[in-house]
């Protein structure tokens, strides 16, 4: 994961209200780093919703949060200490 | 994952979060329009008091039922009309407009360019979904070339950015909902913008495609429009209809002071 300048990872949590989903899937495919599923379950309307599969790769970029037509998923930074090696 | 414990996306502010989920049909672009919109009203960190929002009817009307902004809902072919009386009125309002194509090149294209030719200070977003939703196959002045029309259409569609340059507008672009990021941009540029600023989204109605049985799927449908579109900065706008068997262009086309 690249780190910013001063040392800090910057890394995402999502965030998802699975009952206002519509699957319609448009945040899976516009995820840079392949971070999202459908789910194998139905919502209250039946749809299928996103589930994280691989929570520590999201770099927080917000790219499913701004896409996504019915303000549904969103994402919030978590920043991270670089362990510094000696 | 991790369980949802705030409850609360951050565009939540600026809508009337009992009407959601919305009336929009799973993938349509129409929401990510409006959730780009929230998104650039943040971002700008312009008073959005002094935002107005005006829609007409259709799709597209039901944007200000949503918004938490100052919004209205006007009658089909009069958007344009109200919108630039409410501006008239309130000189320091931002007024936004979402229109479709029955608000705009079926009966408000007369007032468009008189609104436009005057100069008054308004923000046209306009979704541009290729169809009449309600009368699944009508044919429009938008209606691209034989490759969408599925009456064998041979009108030339008409060129919305052209009709816009022609009288006076000051900035003019053109995206995909699924360019979301530019979108915003373009929408955070128009805020500063003083003249009438036209942003036209190419949004394909899934109901289109759906009947047309072609590409049920939103994501499909996604990247087919990814596919065929590309994007030209600053292109003339006499190229920019869309017709079979060339691109779709997308970008910023004027941006005049
Ligand atoms: S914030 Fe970016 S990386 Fe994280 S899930 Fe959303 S699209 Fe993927
Ligand atoms: S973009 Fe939104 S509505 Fe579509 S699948 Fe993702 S969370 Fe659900
Ligand atoms: S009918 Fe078409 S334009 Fe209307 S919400 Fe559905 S997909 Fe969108």
């Amino acid at each position: 994961m690249k780190a910013s300048s001063n040392g800090v990872k910057v890394k995402g949590e999502i965030f998802v209200i699975k009952d206002r989903c519509k699957g319609c899937g448009f945040c899976i495919t516009n995820c840079p780093r392949d971070i999202l599923e459908l789910s194998a379950e139905l919502n209250a309307n039946g749809y299928h919703f996103p589930v994280v599969k691989n929570p520590d790769n999201c770099n927080n970029c917000g790219l499913c949060e701004m896409i996504c037509p019915d303000f549904a998923i969103w994402s919030v930074k978590k920043e991270e200490r670089r362990v510094v090696e000696v | 994952m991790v369980e949802n414990t705030r409850k609360l996306h951050p565009a939540d502010y600026f809508l009337y979060t009992d009407s959601i989920p919305s009336i929009w049909c799973p993938g349509c672009g129409i929401g990510t329009v409006v959730n780009t919109f929230i998104q650039a009203v943040e971002k700008s960190k312009i008073d959005f008091e002094k935002i107005c929002v005006v829609s007409g009817i259709g799709c597209t009307g039901k944007v200000a039922e949503y918004l938490n902004f100052m919004s209205f809902m006007t009658i089909n072919s009069n958007v344009f009309n109200f919108a630039a009386n409410i501006k008239s009125e309130n000189v320091d309002l931002k007024v936004v407009v979402f229109s479709n194509n029955a608000d705009f090149l079926v009966s408000g294209a007369a007032d468009f360019i008189e609104i436009t030719e005057k100069g008054v200070d308004l923000i046209v977003i306009h979704t541009n979904n290729i169809l009449y939703t309600i009368t699944e196959h009508g044919v429009i002045p938008a209606t691209p070339f034989v490759r969408i029309s599925v009456d064998q259409n041979f009108q030339l569609p008409f060129n919305i950015p052209h009709l816009a340059e022609s009288y006076g507008a000051k900035y003019i672009a053109r995206w995909t909902p699924y360019r979301a990021g530019w979108l915003m941009y373009s929408m955070i540029d128009v805020f500063s913008k003083k003249g009438l600023s036209l942003i036209e989204v190419i949004s394909p109605c899934l109901i289109y495609h759906a009947s047309n049985d072609r590409m049920g799927d939103s994501v499909e449908r996604m990247k087919f429009y990814d596919k065929y579109s590309v994007i030209r900065q600053g292109e003339c706008t006499e190229n920019l209809d869309i017709r079979a068997h060339n691109k779709i262009i997308l970008g910023k086309f004027v941006n005049k002071k």
